[in-house]
């Protein structure tokens, strides 16, 4: 019996936006937009729903006058990811 | 990039090709050995060939390089406060190099002044350039090993080799000493720097 995938990582953009976070200590926004080439507004919804799932942490501040967003993947994130991933090589295994 | 289900496989696949554009961050375009190497190497063979032909004082080459090493040293600290901050993004690897510059730093400021304090100094510089060989040898290990970058392992190791026989230099044969090590520095930071930026650019420009 196969576990079930994780909701909030099946997903192709919060999927890619963690496997950058968890890559690195912390990210900015633009960084994730640059690397995922998806839009803003749909990273902003992803990125939001990430946060609410406390996956990640959004520390939001002005550098030089700019707004400026970082993301940081949680322990909590980092779990759910593993969890994930060991789900995934179940999956392909047995396919 | 959308906000839809995919395959099991895609996700697999997706996940890798983030992670590895994620570790291109982690790479070192190798411009600071290249700069680091080849003043010490200059130094080195410059110092060389004034013990030959005694054309200036003994460690007027080194002392240039202590100059030029200060004036580097300066301009980066300011472009770290002052400079506008390109970092999107920071890594664990970037923290560790960090601290691995400050500690390497430190010591070899301490296997400096043993070589310039006392008279005669505490180390002698026929022996305290061997000392620095093994401090650039385990630099050069770690960052390697960090990076995985293979040049700089084998690197580190011909420069210890170099450390070594630079033991048995005979005192005031300076000469040999700085052969060695401006050999060593070849083969630990030089060579693998080049490398290191071939690759480098090679990498910056694949499009994924």
């Amino acid at each position: 019996m196969f576990k079930d995938l994780d909701p909030i990582l099946h997903s192709q953009l919060r999927l890619a936006i963690m496997s950058l976070l968890i890559s690195v200590k912390e990210a900015e926004f633009t960084f994730i937009k640059e690397k995922t080439n998806a839009t803003a507004g749909n990273i902003s919804v992803q990125v939001q729903k990430l946060k609410d799932a406390n996956y990640i942490e959004v520390t939001k501040q002005f550098k030089d006058n700019y707004p400026q967003t970082i993301c940081k993947i949680t322990a909590t994130g980092v779990k759910a990811f593993e969890a994930y991933v060991k789900t995934l090589q179940e999956y392909i295994k047995k396919s | 990039m959308e906000d839809k289900i995919i395959s099991e496989k895609e996700s697999m696949l997706l996940i890798q090709q983030m992670i590895s554009t994620a570790k291109k961050e982690q790479t070192d375009s190798g411009i600071g050995w290249i700069v680091w190497g080849w003043l010490l190497f200059l130094a080195s063979v410059f110092t060389y060939l004034n013990e030959k032909n005694e054309w200036v004082s003994s460690f007027f080459f080194w002392n240039l390089f202590g100059i030029a090493a200060i004036l580097l040293v300066v301009y980066e600290t300011a472009k770290y406060f002052f400079g506008a901050k390109k970092e999107k993004v920071k890594t664990y690897t970037g923290d560790l190099f960090d601290r691995l510059n400050i500690g390497f730093g430190i010591s070899l400021i301490l296997i400096i002044m043993s070589m310039n304090i006392g008279y005669p100094s505490i180390v002698p510089p026929v022996k305290g350039f061997t000392l620095l060989l093994g401090l650039y040898g385990f630099w050069i290990l770690i960052y390697g090993t960090v990076l995985n970058f293979k040049p700089s392992i084998i690197g580190a190791f011909i420069t210890w080799g170099f450390a070594f026989a630079g033991l048995f230099v005979q005192q005031g044969r300076f000469d040999i000493t700085m052969l060695i090590h401006a050999a060593a520095v070849l083969c630990g930071y030089i060579i693998p720097g080049h490398i290191a930026n071939v690759q480098f650019r090679k990498l910056k420009n694949k499009k994924f």
